[in-house]
């Protein structure tokens, strides 16, 4: 089943579109990473999914419903960002107490555990919270609420490693313990990586590419080695990135449509074949057209 | 163990991990491994992932699903294994010493005689 379908999907703010001609499916019970730049749309988007904000144009439907204004999806969804803000009144106790009435599924044992280990106080405000703790903090309620439809939106902000690796064994562990569907976006793509099944790359406010992770490491690889060799290689190929290191040597990154038998010739060729991580991948990808930042610099 | 830089999917070092449990005789014939769910734990990875790198293994008959019980290793696994690591490791590092050799401009004949002259050292060695 489709937890989210967007069809067209479009979202301008006055006469700037920020999400433009956007569709694609998420399939119930996956984890799927929102990937993109800075700008990209990825923070918009999910304000839509969650019901936040109208779309400007288009389709959106959350279990089979527009989410805005829509009861139903504020139920079944949670939205996590570093901006969520609480009453200064409810300490940090009262905030579980009160999400634990709102959400269905909520588990106060999983709440409290999670409380305690990251080394919170009942009476701690949200707002006394460091940016860090802040976040574990929400991440805490992100995993309790256990909503069908689960967003989190740059949830590791400011938390140290040791704390992200923790929230990644407990968004894995709790999401075996009671499956559901996950969108998560993050920089660190490179840390989100393994507890992906998918991935949802964006730029400029449309979708890049819609893929299994397995599927865009194979996607690309690197050839490395003689510039003339390697150019009448990629003649008839999809470069993806290039990089000159030298007069005579070159670094280019191409899609993967190549042969067992041309893999063969390459490597007699002197050609070094090398990996291309999906963190790479995903910022080449995203390249502007107009060159990098060395093209600015010089 | 499980290394997010290596150009392998972590599927398929999910299954060679499995595999060398298999050859250590951390696993034995028709011994339950890991569930999906359980692999997913250990290395933090997705559940689906990790199912993905037990595919590969029943595919190649190295381990046989039992409804509602789980996975089991076969009686032919280590067989299997071996064989398989005997042929890939060995093909590869043969295109590699050619590769070099042909940098070299060393010939064919040339580069069969250092092999059989090795050959020769090493059995020496082992009198």
């Amino acid at each position: 089943m489709q937890i989210v379908k967007a069809d067209g999907l479009e979202k301008k703010f006055g006469s700037k579109k920020v999400i433009e001609q956007m569709s694609f499916e998420i399939k119930e019970e996956t984890i799927t990473g929102i990937i993109g730049r800075n700008g990209a749309g990825k923070t918009t988007l999910l304000k839509m999914i969650a019901g936040f904000w109208r779309p400007s144009a288009g389709e959106l439907l959350v279990f089979n419903e527009e989410p805005f204004d829509s009861l139903m999806a504020s139920a079944n969804t949670i939205y996590i960002d570093d901006q969520l803000y609480y009453p200064d009144t409810l300490n940090l106790k009262q905030i579980l107490q009160q999400n634990a009435q709102f959400y269905p599924n909520w588990n106060m044992d999983l709440a409290d555990r999670l409380f305690n280990y990251f080394g919170f106080e009942a009476n701690q405000r949200h707002y006394q919270l460091s940016k860090g703790k802040r976040s574990t903090f929400n991440m805490i309620i992100g995993l309790a609420a256990r909503c069908p439809l689960t967003l989190f939106d740059e949830p590791t902000t400011g938390m140290d490693e040791a704390v992200r690796k923790d929230f990644y064994q407990a968004l894995l562990h709790d999401y075996i313990a009671f499956p559901r569907t996950i969108l998560l976006s993050s920089h660190l793509l490179q840390e989100i990586e393994p507890l992906l099944e998918e991935v949802l790359l964006i730029k400029d406010g449309k979708v890049l590419m819609h893929e299994s992770v397995d599927t865009l490491k194979d996607y690309a690889f690197g050839l490395h080695g003689d510039r003339d060799t390697i150019t009448s290689w990629c003649a008839n190929k999809s470069i993806i990135y290039q990089k000159a290191y030298s007069s005579e040597g070159i670094y280019v990154v191409v899609q993967n449509d190549f042969t067992e038998r041309e893999f063969a010739q390459l490597q007699a060729d002197g050609i070094k074949l090398l990996p291309v991580s999906l963190n790479d991948l995903c910022i080449y990808l995203t390249n502007p057209k107009n060159g990098g930042i060395v093209d600015v610099l010089s | 163990m499980i290394s997010l830089d290596s150009s392998k999917p972590i599927y398929v070092q999910i299954a060679e991990w499995l595999e060398t449990e298999i050859l250590r005789d951390r696993l034995k014939k028709d011994e339950k491994v890991y569930s999906q769910y359980q692999l997913a734990e250990m290395f933090t990875i997705n559940p689906a992932t990790a199912a993905k790198g037990l595919t590969i293994l029943v595919n190649e008959e190295i381990l046989y699903k039992k409804r509602g019980l789980g996975m089991f290793v076969t009686k032919e696994a280590k067989k299997i294994i071996q064989n398989k690591r005997k042929t890939n490791l060995l093909e590869e590092k043969v295109i590699d010493l050619v590769n070099e050799a042909n940098y070299l401009e060393i010939n064919e004949q040339s580069l069969i005689d250092m092999i059989k002259k090795a050959n020769e050292e090493i059995r020496k060695e082992s009198k």
